[in-house]
């Protein structure tokens, strides 16, 4: 075995429980996020052993008393004076948890092998997943007993845009995830992934090999365990295109085999009670409109009648004491009929706001002031105009997470209400579904980015009600958030502080010294703007400091031009 | 009559300063020879001869205890325990780095009365016994001085026999033939007569004065030069003035080859002002030296509670 030797700790200044500093020895050196060990002998409580991380190295003369006197040392040779390099070390784990800060002189060593894993608590974690390739060139792990309910939940991604880390870092975890059933264990299996692809096309390529994928990166995932290839099931989904003709094909403008189109029929759209999601503005909710809102769902609910032979599409008639037990069969011009969002428009105003100027039944309006009315129908138009096509009857084309492991939900062309409505209906629909189980297995992951504008600071929406919903009770549920932000600090208090494991890649400056990131050591923040893509920061309960690690390239291609097209059969080839 | 001209020294107040006034130049003893170098009494530009080592040899003191042997007859005993170090700082001018080497400490005390007393304790605390047979209080001081003075002699004639250039604190005490030159940075002897001591204010920085010979004549006699310092502004004639001192035994030529080096080197390692309270005069290696050594000593309240102890510990 190698003398890992690498310094003793420094007498001048005080070592404490929770840092100390290493005069590191003239043949050796240490950098930021080395891990190093050392043993206390300690009256009555024995040896003591010592485990930390490097966060700051420092060079100085000693010697040097006036700035000037450098230039004597190093150029002119007239004044003596030692190198000295220093190393700042935050103390990561004490094992026995005897806390008493290390002694002086006492002799400091690069923690390997097992050591390594002790001062990153690897030996205690049930079930370690590696989450990246620490500056040793070794995996650092992440204790999933905190990401998957067990006794966590919930990721965090933090990371200014452009960089494109914080996607690229929630898609290599999921791999990880999805690729280490070994290690997930019971969890693995029937594991669903729901991912929403919220700007750009880089998530609808997941299942293509990377063209730039090269030797360098297949060390790294190598390293990691996990064999390097695209996700093997994955299904892609983008909403139905407006204005298609009547029929339902996808709008995905970069990729389009493959991917299926999805919509609700007013069926499903009035027995979810989606309209909620109409109204997600954060206003909304400060005037009556969500009161007019609640009594038009519930209204919907009970007047809504099949019809026979148009599925999906429902007739609103006031319903008998005992409610509509059978499809309508004959529907004449009065009724009305809704096949198509517009309909459902059309019918509500005429309900809300009769044009023969009778007042409106209270069981719809409550009754509200008549501004409210016409805001609320009004509301109604506009997102006629920005997601009806997200509502037609027919079959039901909605979503089948269940088809493949990973779900992509493409809503990047769609408007940001109808995002909003789009999130809403499928975040709900994981929830109810994981709430009428009541079983925190199989697992169900939702990977969201720009959390911030479902899930803002301020304000109050039925989406933001739903994302701290599962923020505080999705761990039991076993519905776990992966949510990535530019600014954790405009993102609802509930769901950052839920979320047991917190990544962050490079921060802008400013953003890095908010309160949000105080799980960061001040040298960690300071080098949070200098960070690489593809290096981040993750902090997790099990271990006290924040661990830098890095995710290799991806085999999955995260644009058009990426994909590798040297496996597509020829198609000049006969069959 | 107008108010004469008034200067300040460059000196920090409580180092004295280097122009002694109580002693101000007064007339030099013995013989003083200014005719030993030939050539124009005027100054004269000092060489670099390219000398790839100096090395520069200082000690430093410290009196940490007042000592006394109680009798039972009388007043005590008075004794002194005190602690000095001596090292070099070796300037490699090839390599271009200056480096501390040959740290010596060595802790004393000394008692007067010629009374001796083992003073307990251990290394690094543990304390060698001497004694003087004076009974003058200030006799113990300078017999530790010159326990000092005596470690710095042997430490600049080792070095001397490896054949490299010192520069020692303080005159030359020992005229054996070798390339030594003592460093004096206080002047309390006028050794030039009136008629020859205004080239002293004729020097440059760089320039040195011709050589003379103190002693003359005697077993102790010395070569020796004045040179001046660099200094942001000559404020009186002898500001930033030190005097040089080579062992009478070597020959006029090799004298003259020292003095010249001496005077081109000196400059280079002159203090600037504001980084030593007795700049330029208290050159740099030996400033560091001087604290390195003082670093030596240890922790004088930690030397002192040491001693103590052992001494309670042994009664």
């Amino acid at each position: 075995m190698t003398d890992e030797r690498v310094g003793r700790v420094l007498g001048t200044r005080d070592a404490t429980t929770r840092a100390f500093r290493v005069l590191v020895d003239d043949d050796r050196y240490l950098q930021l996020d080395d891990l190093v060990e050392l043993r206390t002998d300690v009256p009555e409580a024995g040896e003591v052993a010592t485990y930390g991380i490097v966060t700051e190295v420092s060079a100085t003369y000693e010697g040097a008393t006036y700035d000037t006197d450098t230039r004597r040392i190093a150029e002119e040779g007239t004044l003596p004076a030692e190198t000295v390099r220093t190393a700042e070390v935050a103390i990561t784990r004490v094992d026995p948890e005897v806390w008493v800060s290390p002694h002086p002189g006492e002799r400091v060593r690069r923690a390997v092998d097992a050591e390594r894993d002790k001062a990153l608590y690897v030996d205690e974690m049930r079930r370690p997943l590696p989450i990246g390739i620490g500056r040793d060139e070794r995996p650092v792990f992440l204790d999933l007993d905190f990401f998957d309910g067990v006794k966590g939940g919930h990721m965090s991604i933090s990371g200014i845009s452009g960089v494109a880390t914080k996607t690229s870092f929630a898609l290599f975890f999921l791999r990880m995830l999805t690729g280490s059933p070994a290690v997930v264990g019971e969890g693995a299996t029937n594991l669903r992934v729901l991912v929403f692809n919220v700007k750009g096309e880089d998530l609808l390529w997941l299942d293509r090999p990377n063209a730039h994928f090269d030797a360098a990166a297949r060390e790294g995932w190598d390293r990691l365990g996990v064999t390097p290839e695209p996700f093997p099931s994955v299904s892609f989904w983008a909403p139905a295109r407006a204005r298609a003709g009547g029929v339902v094909v996808p709008d995905a403008s970069g990729r389009l085999e493959g991917v299926e189109a999805f919509r609700w029929t007013p069926r499903e759209f009035i027995d979810e009670g989606l309209l909620r999601f109409l109204f997600t503005d954060a206003g909304d909710q400060r005037n009556q409109l969500s009161f007019v809102e609640e009594r038009v769902r519930s209204q919907l609910k009970r007047w809504a009648a099949d019809l026979v032979g148009e599925p999906g599409a429902v007739v609103l008639r006031q319903p008998g004491p005992g409610g509509h037990t059978t499809p309508v069969a004959d529907v004449d011009d009065g009724d009305l009929v809704v096949r198509e969002f517009s309909d459902l428009v059309t019918a509500l105003e005429s309900l809300l706001d009769p044009t023969d100027g009778t007042d409106p039944d209270p069981a719809w309006t409550g009754r509200v002031q008549g501004g409210t009315i016409a805001a609320f129908v009004r509301r109604l138009y506009a997102a006629q105009h920005r997601l009806g096509h997200l509502i037609g009857a027919g079959e039901s084309r909605r979503i089948d997470r269940h088809k493949s492991q990973v779900s992509v939900v493409a809503i990047q062309n769609l408007h940001d209400l109808a995002q909003r409505f789009v999130v809403g209906a499928l975040l709900q629909e994981v929830f109810t579904e994981k709430e009428q189980t009541g079983q925190r297995l199989p697992l169900s992951v939702i990977v969201l980015d720009e959390l911030n504008k479902y899930a803002p600071r301020d304000g109050a929406s039925p989406l933001k009600e739903m994302l701290v919903d599962i923020a505080q009770r999705g761990r039991s549920l076993g519905v776990l958030l992966v949510g990535a932000q530019q600014t954790a600090s405009r993102v609802a208090q509930e769901v950052m502080e839920n979320a047991a494991i917190r990544v962050a890649g490079r921060l802008d400056a400013a953003e890095a010294e908010r309160p949000e990131y105080g799980w960061m050591l001040p040298s960690t923040r300071a080098r949070a703007r200098l960070l690489k893509p593809g290096t981040m920061v993750v902090s997790q309960p099990s271990i006290p400091v924040p661990i830098v690690a890095s995710f290799p390239f991806p085999p999955w291609a995260t644009r058009a031009e990426e994909v590798d097209h040297s496996d597509d059969p020829d198609p000049f080839d006969a069959p | 009559m107008p108010s004469p001209r008034l200067v300040v020294e460059s000196w920090d107040p409580s180092y004295g300063a280097p122009l002694a006034p109580d002693e101000a130049l007064a007339p030099s003893e013995g013989q003083v020879d200014c005719d030993a170098e030939p050539g124009p009494w005027e100054p004269r530009p000092g060489e670099d001869d390219g000398v790839a080592q100096v090395c520069f040899v200082d000690g430093v003191r410290r009196i940490d205890a007042r000592l006394a042997i109680p009798r039972a007859d009388g007043m005590p005993i008075p004794g002194i325990a005190g602690s000095h170090a001596v090292g070099a700082v070796v300037w490699d001018r090839l390599g271009r780095r200056s480096e501390v080497d040959h740290i010596r400490t060595r802790r004393l005390a000394v008692f007067s009365s010629g009374a001796e007393a083992e003073v307990p304790g251990e290394p690094p605390v543990s304390f060698d016994v001497e004694s003087e047979p004076s009974d003058d209080p200030d006799r113990l001081v300078a017999r530790f001085h010159g326990s000092m003075r005596r470690a710095e002699a042997e430490l600049i004639a080792e070095l001397a026999d490896h054949g490299t250039f010192v520069i020692g604190d303080g005159p030359v005490n020992d005229t054996r033939r070798r390339e030594v030159v003592g460093y004096v940075k206080t002047h309390r002897v006028a050794y030039l007569p009136p008629e020859r001591a205004g080239i002293v204010g004729q020097l440059a920085p760089g320039l040195r004065t011709p050589l003379f010979v103190l002693g003359a004549g005697g077993t102790f006699a010395r070569w020796s030069w004045y040179q001046r310092l660099p200094l942001p502004e000559v404020r009186h004639a002898w500001s930033g003035v030190v005097r040089c001192e080579a062992p009478g035994s070597l020959p006029l030529v090799d004298a003259a080859r020292l003095a010249d080096r001496t005077a081109a080197l000196l400059p280079l390692v002159a203090a600037p002002v504001h980084t030593d309270p007795r700049a330029p005069q208290n050159l740099v290696p030996i400033g560091a030296l001087e604290r390195r050594l003082r670093h030596a000593l240890g922790d004088q309240r930690l030397v002192y509670r040491a001693l103590l102890h052992a001494v309670e510990g042994a009664a």
